[in-house]
Parts: C-alpha cells; structure tokens; sequence
C-alpha cells in the first residue's frame, strides 16, 4: 500500500512537467502583442513598451522563456505575475479559498441530494417519486448552467431575496446559488446512477441471502445493497470534483464569486502565460491527487480490491 | 479611457442633451436647490451617504500608469489635477492651479493654489508636480501614459537616458509652475485634466507599490483601506480638500464585478445604486426594470470603420465616399442597438465647445447616388472587413456588410475577427486589406485630442496612414493659436477636411444608460464626454 502511494506520487512529476509545458505552449501560441494590448486603441511609447516586453521575457524564444519560468520556481519560488504586477502566487492565495468553499459546497449539495434521490427512486420504483426523479434530472443535465444560473438568481436572489445574487460578502449562503448551479448536472447524473446501481444489487444473489437470513432491511440495503452500489459514484464524484475547477470559470463569471476559474478566463484573454499555467498546474494536480485517493478509497469499499 | 477593447459599456437609448443634464449638475453642485422636492435632497449642498457604484476591476491605480477606465474612474475620485473640467461648458477650470498664463503656447506659467495638501498632510507645491512628471516619463518606470508628455521640452532626452529630468518642466517659486512645450499647443489647459497629469506624493516613490494598494491622492476622497482586489475599493470625502466644490456624497463604495448581468440584477434587487452602463442584451427591459430610474448620456465614444489607405484600391476617395454613403446608420442603429446610438455626422464630438452638428455630406445614405458612384470609380468587388472579436461588434459589422451587398452589388464580402491584441498587430504591419472597425474614446474634452492623434502623418495610432498636408497645417494652426474662438474654427476646419477626405467612415457616438436604485436622486445623475459617471455630484434621498 505505501509502495504503491509513493509509485503513484513520483508519476505526478512527468505529468507535471509536461502538463505546464503543453499549457505554456498553448498561451505562447496565441497571436499578438500582450503588452500592446494591454493600452487599449492608444498605443503606449516604444521605450515603455520595450521595458515592458524585457521585464516579462516576452522576446525571449518559446523555450528559452518556459526554461526561465522553470528555472524561477525552481531556484526562487517565483511563479510569476500578472502584467500588472501582482505574483501569481498572491493571486492564488487571495482566490484558492472562494474556489475552494464553492467546490466544497457543490460536492456536499450535489452528493446528498444526489444519492438521497437515487435511492428513494430505486426503493419506490415505478411510483410517483421515481418518475419524478427520472424526469426532473433529464432537465438538470439538459439545461445549459448559464440558464440555471440566471434562473436561480432571477427566483431565489431577485424576487424571493433568500440568497445574495453576486459576490462572496454573505458567508456560506453567498455560494449557495452558485453551488446549486454548479451541482446540477452531477445531482442529476449521479441520482440516476445510484439508482440503477442500488436496482441491480438489489436484485443480486447476496441480497436475497441476507434478506432470507432475516436481516432488517434497512441494514440489507445499507450494509448490502448501498455499499456495493457506491464504487461507480465515488469514481464519478471524484471525477467530478476535479472537473469542478472547469465548471468554476463559467459560473465565477456569473455570480461575480473572485476565484480562481474567473482568473484563469481573464489571464487567457490577456494572454497572461505564468497566470494561466500557475493556476491550471494546480488544477492538474489537484486533479491527480483526487484520482489518487478515488482509487485508494475503492479498497475500502470493495475489500477484493488490492494495491500491489 | 480609450476606447473598449472589450466594450465595457453599452450604451442606452434616447438623446438627452448633455447641456440638460449639466444643468441639473450645476445646481446639484452650485447651491441647495437641486429640482428636488424631498426633503433630504434639498440638504444637498452638504450631501452626504454612501453611494455603490458598479465598476470592472483596475489594472493599475497609479496615475500615469492608467489607460483603463476601471482604475481611471476610481483615480479621478482620489486626485485633483493642475485643472478640472467644467462639465458646463467643457472647458479647464481650477483645480491646483489657481490661474494660468501663456503668450505663445509654448511657455506656460501655472499659480497654483496654497492649501492644497495630500491625504497624508503632505503640501503640495510646484515642486511636487516637478517631481511627478519627472517620474512618470522616467523609462526605468514603464508607465503606460509617458507619451502624453511627448510635447514637454527634454521628453525626448529622458526616454533617451541623456537626461534625469524634463528642461520644460520648472518650479520658478513655491507656487508657481512653469510648462514649457517643443511647440505650441493650446488644448495644454485641457490635456491636464488628465489623469496622466495627477499629483503623486513623495510616500509612492518610496514604495509603488504599495502606494497602488491604497493611493494617497488630493482629490475629493480618500482611500477607506486597501484596493480589495476583484471585490471593492472603499474612499471617504476629504474634508480637507482645497477645492470649490467638494464631493456630494460622504463615501463611495465602488463594487467589482466580474459580469455586468450580475450587476443589472443587484441594482434592481437593490443591493447596488449605481451600474453606469446597462448591458446591451437588457436594452429592451430597461424601462420595465428601472422606469425614471434609468437616464440616457451621449458621450464622446466614437465607432468609425476606417479605410487602409495603404491599400490601391481605398486610395480614390469616390471609392470611400460611396462606401459610406450606402450606409443607413439609422437602420442599423434602431435595429441592432434599439436606437441607442448617435449617428455620427462629425469627427469632433457636438457637444465639445468646438463641435458642430451635422456636418458630413457623405454621411448621409443616398444607396442610388453611391451605387453610381461605386460604379464609376469602379470599386473592388470583393471586401474583407476587419473586426476585433469578443465585443459584440459582430451583428453591426454584418448589417453594415449586407447594405454593401445590396445598395453597391458587392458579392464578395467576407469578414476577419480578431482577438485585440492581435488586430492592433496586424494594424501595426499594415497588413489589413479591407475596412476596419475601430473606436476612440476622449482621455480630455478637446477637439485637437478627437484628431490630431489619430489622423495627423506619422503618428502611431493614425492607423489609416493617411496624410494631408493641409490637414496637419491647420492643426498646427490651431495649435498655436491663441484666441478660443480663432482656435476652434481652425479645428472646424480641419474635421470638414477628414470629412470630405474621409480617412475613416464616422459610424456613430455611444450613449450609456445609467441605471440607479430608489436611493438616488435621478436627477443628480449625471455622464461626462469621457464616459465616467460624476458619482461626487450623486445626491443620496435615503440611507
């Protein structure tokens, strides 16, 4: 198990590597002047732009460049800044926590109401409740997030008043409405994911056992049936939570919440390359380690499962 | 300000006279009788209350480093240049200097006033202001404005290293400052409106950085904390300021967001007073959203569509004209921007002292004339049209592009969007073969800054490379003359040549739409020519 944990941490240095070089590329590749860019219509003097373009190594090759970001992490734990200064690091300080909260609250939200609903539907299959969760999580994956997102703020935030419609100045329930939107197409998903999984091993051969041998069936369902049903929504919950980074960008944008997904699109557009790699290396590794404890937590639920 | 590179604001409908709404600023301003009857607004020569206001985030809060106008809305709170704008007349006013004098425009000498003090008590001199210009066109400091004091005697020499300080910039005594230009340029008084030209006190050379986190200023409010990046940026009225007529409100709280959308909703729920640019897709619901609580501004935000000359077949000015001619504005501007635009029949914005109305013969749509026209001149019959992507310009862009087709019988248009950046490179090479959109904002309200950077030989932003010796002439004249009125006609004359030369098509000037929450007295709301909202003159009804 410990072998296997410490293989499993030295394959996130390749990944690493070449992850922040592909991401480096991309942002290099984008045509045109950032610098000349960043004066709007008015162009600024040639001297200021020249500083500019030195101070950020913006005429340097693409390799010489990507080396000497390399290079400043390694020796001076310099990660970089924005074109107006700001290191890339304070950057992620100042926004990791709102990225952090939302993607805490989004699990939490999308997980309960995700797996509370898989079960009922599959425990009163074919009744009122079932087709009510079948139907009503067809519309949660159909709908785009932007039009989820304006509806909850048009409902819950302009008419109703219960929530903060932008902003992160109301403690948790700033993030409520944005955590909905971004948990909506996962509730849905994985509601209809437990619910299958739970029909199936209801049905399997060690639940008839243990239910002919007299046991509750709440435990049946809980110890037998539930645990069993679990090993594909853990996979996909931790798939999504790594994913969530992704979704954050768009719904940032709406509820005007100062992430990290709303920098990553503002560094993008102003071809700021240190910013987007900086924060997207985090994405990735983030994203690794989550596939990481997925994986370990299949041995927990599944004891045939061994780490070699 | 310059103009959107991702058009920040929309715009808004209607056409409220700027003059109507600069009246009600007077009075706002000038006494307690501002119009309303509530009993509150009637207190308003003391004002008082907070106001919210939307705003996108900063990229720098340091003066001459500010090309935006997130961070140049905010500065203009925290700063008092040498001179102001009468949003009256748009003509300089007092600000630091108390009065100004020049025989020749060339030497300029500036009194400026005795009490006027930083918001750390530092006092304010000739010698500060020395100290300031000298650091701002100091290479070693990058500041994106540096260029706005290229007409300053020694500029040159600084940017070069042969010099640590500007000849032409000489504190004779302690109040009085001496300007001295490489040549004469009567718009001085109103260039240093801006923010460029603002003050810095001796604590920002001694860490910029940090100064940015929470500048120390000499305007009408000062910091309440730190910059919040991406979230807020709180100022307190400075009771102390030296000025005639200090801020309105007793604190402004300017919110960042990240969506305007988000503000629309939080102004209608209430949570924000002031959003100074209602989104374009809300035009239509503004007025069941809002009712009298929405108020129309015509600003100086030019949109033209500019020809590249250095292309052959642009070079035959029937050519342009029939282009322009062919194309009905008003259609256009009812159909995709609801009627929120103001055609533009000039270069020079009309509500400037040196605008005038109506002015462009080939601005008006005659499609038989210029069908003829194309025709005889034999027109190119295939157009690429060159846009920046990401701001919306796509619908008109397309309209423009089908009244070509129809009224000249163009078949061939295609289109090329562009990220900005890579369009102004493209510009730059000169390797645009078709008509281009572009925009052009006043940083200052002068009818020489509405022309001579964009059209005069050789400059940079002339992106058109046209060149016309009459033209520069007559800026030139301008320039140095020194009667007002003398002036101004010389500028009128140079726009009738742009006009009948037509470099560029003039498309139209934006309106914004202002929308505000019950909290605020509508009528205290008032837009400048540079597109920020006066938020010291807001009057608060209620806290």
């Amino acid at each position: 198990m410990t072998r296997y944990i410490i293989r499993r941490l030295l394959q996130f240095i390749p990944v690493i590597l070449i992850s922040t070089l592909i991401v480096y590329a991309l942002v290099f590749a984008i045509p045109g002047d950032p610098i000349r860019a960043l004066a709007g219509d008015r162009p600024m003097s040639d001297a200021v732009r020249e500083t500019l373009r030195e101070q950020y190594n913006l005429d340097d090759p693409f390799l010489i460049q990507y080396f000497k970001y390399i290079w400043g992490i390694v020796t001076a734990l310099d990660f970089g800044s924005t074109f107006n200064g700001r290191p890339v690091t304070d950057i992620i300080q100042q926004r990791l926590p709102v990225t952090a909260t939302l993607a805490l609250v989004t699990l939490v939200i999308q997980t309960l109401m995700g797996i509370i609903a898989g079960i009922l539907a599959a425990l009163y299959r074919d009744r009122f409740f079932d087709r009510f969760v079948q139907v009503s999580t067809v519309a949660m994956v159909a709908l785009p997030t932007l039009v989820i997102g304006f509806l909850l703020q048009l409902i819950f935030g302009l008419n109703l008043g219960w929530f903060p419609i932008a902003g992160v100045n109301n403690g948790v329930s700033s993030y409520i409405l944005p955590a909905l939107t971004m948990a909506a197409v996962s509730t849905g998903i994985l509601a209809r994911l437990v619910r299958s999984e739970l029909l199936d091993s209801l049905k399997s051969d060690y639940v008839r056992t243990a239910t002919a041998k007299g046991m509750k069936r709440s435990r049946v369902i809980t110890r037998h049936g539930l645990r069993n049903s679990l090993i594909p929504a853990v996979t996909f919950i931790g798939a999504d939570l790594a994913s969530m980074l992704g979704g954050s960008i768009i719904v940032e944008t709406i509820f005007n919440l100062p992430g990290l997904g709303q920098q990553v699109f503002a560094s993008i557009q102003g071809q700021e390359g240190t910013v987007v790699v900086g924060i997207v290396t985090l994405f990735v590794l983030f994203f690794v380690v989550i596939n990481l404890i997925v994986d370990l937590l299949y041995g927990l639920l599944d004891p045939r499962i061994r780490y070699e | 300000m310059h103009v959107n590179k991702t058009s920040r604001r929309s715009r808004a409908t209607g056409a409220l006279a700027v003059t109507a709404a600069a009246a009600l600023v007077l009075s706002a301003c000038g006494g307690g009788d501002n119009g309303g009857d509530n009993g509150e607004a009637a207190e308003g020569v003391e004002g008082g209350g907070t106001v919210s206001a939307y705003n996108c985030e900063p990229q720098f809060l340091v003066p001459a480093n500010s090309t935006e106008v997130c961070g140049s809305w905010v500065l203009g709170s925290l700063f008092t240049g040498l001179t102001q704008t009468d949003f009256d007349t748009y003509e300089p006013t007092a600000g630091v200097a108390e009065s100004w004098d020049t025989e020749d425009n060339v030497t300029w000498t500036f009194t400026l006033g005795e009490d006027w003090t930083f918001h750390d008590g530092e006092a304010i001199t000739a010698q500060t202001f020395v100290d300031t210009y000298n650091w701002a066109v100091d290479p070693d400091n990058a500041q994106q404005s540096a260029n706005f004091f290229d007409n300053f005697l020694g500029y040159q020499e600084v940017v070069d290293g042969d010099a640590e300080e500007m000849e032409g910039v000489r504190a004779l005594d302690e109040y009085t400052l001496e300007i001295e230009l490489t040549e004469p340029f009567s718009p001085l008084p109103d260039m240093l409106t801006y923010t460029a030209f603002y003050p810095m006190p001796a604590v920002a050379y001694e860490d910029i950085e940090a100064f940015e986190q929470a500048p120390v200023g000499n305007g009408r409010y000062q910091m309440d904390g730190e910059w919040e990046r991406d979230q807020q940026i709180a100022v307190n009225r400075y009771e102390d300021w030296a000025g005639e007529n200090p801020g309105l409100p007793e604190r402004i709280e300017w919110r960042i967001y990240s969506d305007v959308d988000t503000a629309y909703l939080d102004v209608q729920a209430g949570n924000l007073d002031i959003l100074d640019a209602a989104p374009a897709n809300r035009r239509t619901t503004v007025e069941a959203d809002f009712g009298e609580n929405a108020q129309d501004f015509d600003t100086s935000s030019f949109t033209y569509l500019g020809f590249p000359l250095y292309q052959e077949e642009f070079q035959d000015v029937d050519v342009r004209h029939a282009l322009s001619m062919a194309i009905d504005r008003e259609l256009i501007i009812d159909n995709i921007f609801d009627g929120a635009q103001t055609p533009a029949e000039n270069i020079i914005p009309p509500d400037l002292i040196e605008g005038n109305e109506n002015t462009c013969e080939f601005c008006q749509y005659d499609p038989e004339a210029a069908a003829e026209l194309y025709e005889e001149a034999g027109g190119p019959d295939e157009l690429t049209v060159y846009f920046n992507s990401g701001a919306s310009h796509e619908d008109w862009v397309e309209a423009v592009a089908n009244q070509w087709r129809d009224n000249l019988g163009i078949e061939d248009i295609t289109f090329e969007s562009l990220e900005f950046a890579q369009y102004l490179g493209l510009h730059d090479e000169q390797e645009i073969t078709g008509p281009y959109r572009l925009g052009w904002t006043l940083s200052y309200p002068s009818a020489q800054y509405a022309m001579e950077p964009i059209y005069t030989t050789g400059v940079s932003s002339n992106y058109a490379d046209y060149s016309s010796e009459e033209f520069d002439d007559l800026i030139g004249q301008a320039n140095a003359e020194t009667d007002p009125d003398a002036a101004a006609e010389l500028y009128t004359d140079a726009e009738a040549i742009l006009l009948e030369d037509m470099p560029v098509i003039p498309m139209w000037f934006t309106n914004f739409q202002v929308v505000h929450s019950d909290r605020i007295d509508g009528e205290s709301i008032f837009m400048d020519q540079a597109t920020f909202t006066r938020l010291e003159q807001v009057v608060v009804t209620e806290e």
